[in-house]
């Protein structure tokens, strides 16, 4: 079932995420990093992004199976460094939705900007994922 | 090893690191670290349902390994944008091989394409770092 392409500029409510000293031991601890919680692995951005169920809301408000998303590709820009104890807002929004193959696959790009408290920009991250259109064993 | 981005020649092979295997706990703990509870990763039913043999590995801890190779063991970098294409899908219990190269080089600012293996040297995930390097005179 195609994505409708209305959705194409479908943003979230910005929110805004506290960068908890445990939530990113443990996750330096899962990915088996350095101890040193100074700063934030480069990947945790995707954490941020994701907190508050953002990105299952995103996935619920254009209507995708679950099932049928994976993770095409990703990007991050660094502004600024990432530390414990800062608030970052996060805006998301979908930028492009489109498809190949027939339709057989699905592409939503969805772009995130993070700033801080004080209104600085710290970084950005673009999203691409792929829905897959024909599922073997689905209906 | 900042060095090595300043006198290395393009093409090298600036750090490479084995990583893995990646078993169900470590993912499950990767899920609840980052908050991507996608049961794609922890719940092989809905993986088969899906259309896969088995849970698979998230592509963003992937990444993750990836931004430990840079942050680990290319030293005195600042990093300024990161990039992931998911070739393949990541399969648990199996290691996994990342790998950088110096891809271009003007002033302090460095290009590293990145690579991550899987057996038979499958591509799983190719990508790129843009880096600012100290040299050694510096401060």
């Amino acid at each position: 079932m195609a994505i409708d392409r209305k959705h194409i500029g479908f943003s979230l409510p910005p929110f805004t995420v506290f960068i908890d000293r445990e939530q990113l031991r443990r996750f330096v601890e899962a990915i088996g990093g350095s101890t040193d919680l100074a700063f934030a692995p480069p990947t945790f951005m995707k954490v941020i992004e994701g907190a508050n169920g953002s990105s299952r809301a995103i996935v619920s408000a254009l209507d995708i199976d679950l099932r049928r998303v994976m993770h095409a590709e990703q990007e991050f820009k660094y502004d600024a460094q990432i530390r414990c104890g800062d608030h970052v807002t996060v805006e998301r929004r979908v930028i492009d939705i489109y498809d190949r193959k027939d339709g057989a696959f699905e592409f939503v790009v969805i772009e995130s900007t993070m700033h801080n408290r004080d209104g600085v920009r710290i970084g950005r991250s673009t999203q691409r994922i792929l829905v897959r259109n024909h599922v073997p064993g689905s209906a | 090893m900042s060095a090595d981005l300043e006198s290395a020649s393009i093409g090298a092979i600036i750090a490479q690191r084995e990583f893995g295997p990646i078993g169900r706990e470590d993912l499950q703990r990767y899920a609840h670290a980052s908050g991507d509870l996608n049961p794609l990763h922890v719940d092989k039913d809905f993986a088969r349902q899906a259309g896969f043999s088995d849970v698979i590995v998230h592509g963003m801890f992937g990444m993750a390994f990836l931004g430990r190779l840079i942050e680990d063991d290319i030293v005195k970098l600042q990093l300024l944008a990161f990039r992931a294409t998911f070739r393949k899908v990541i399969e648990i219990e199996q290691t996994i091989v990342c790998r950088a190269r110096l891809a271009s080089r003007v002033n302090n600012t460095a290009v590293l394409s990145l690579e991550m293996l899987g057996p038979d040297d499958a591509v799983l995930i190719d990508g790129s770092a843009i880096v600012e390097f100290l040299t050694d005179g510096s401060q």
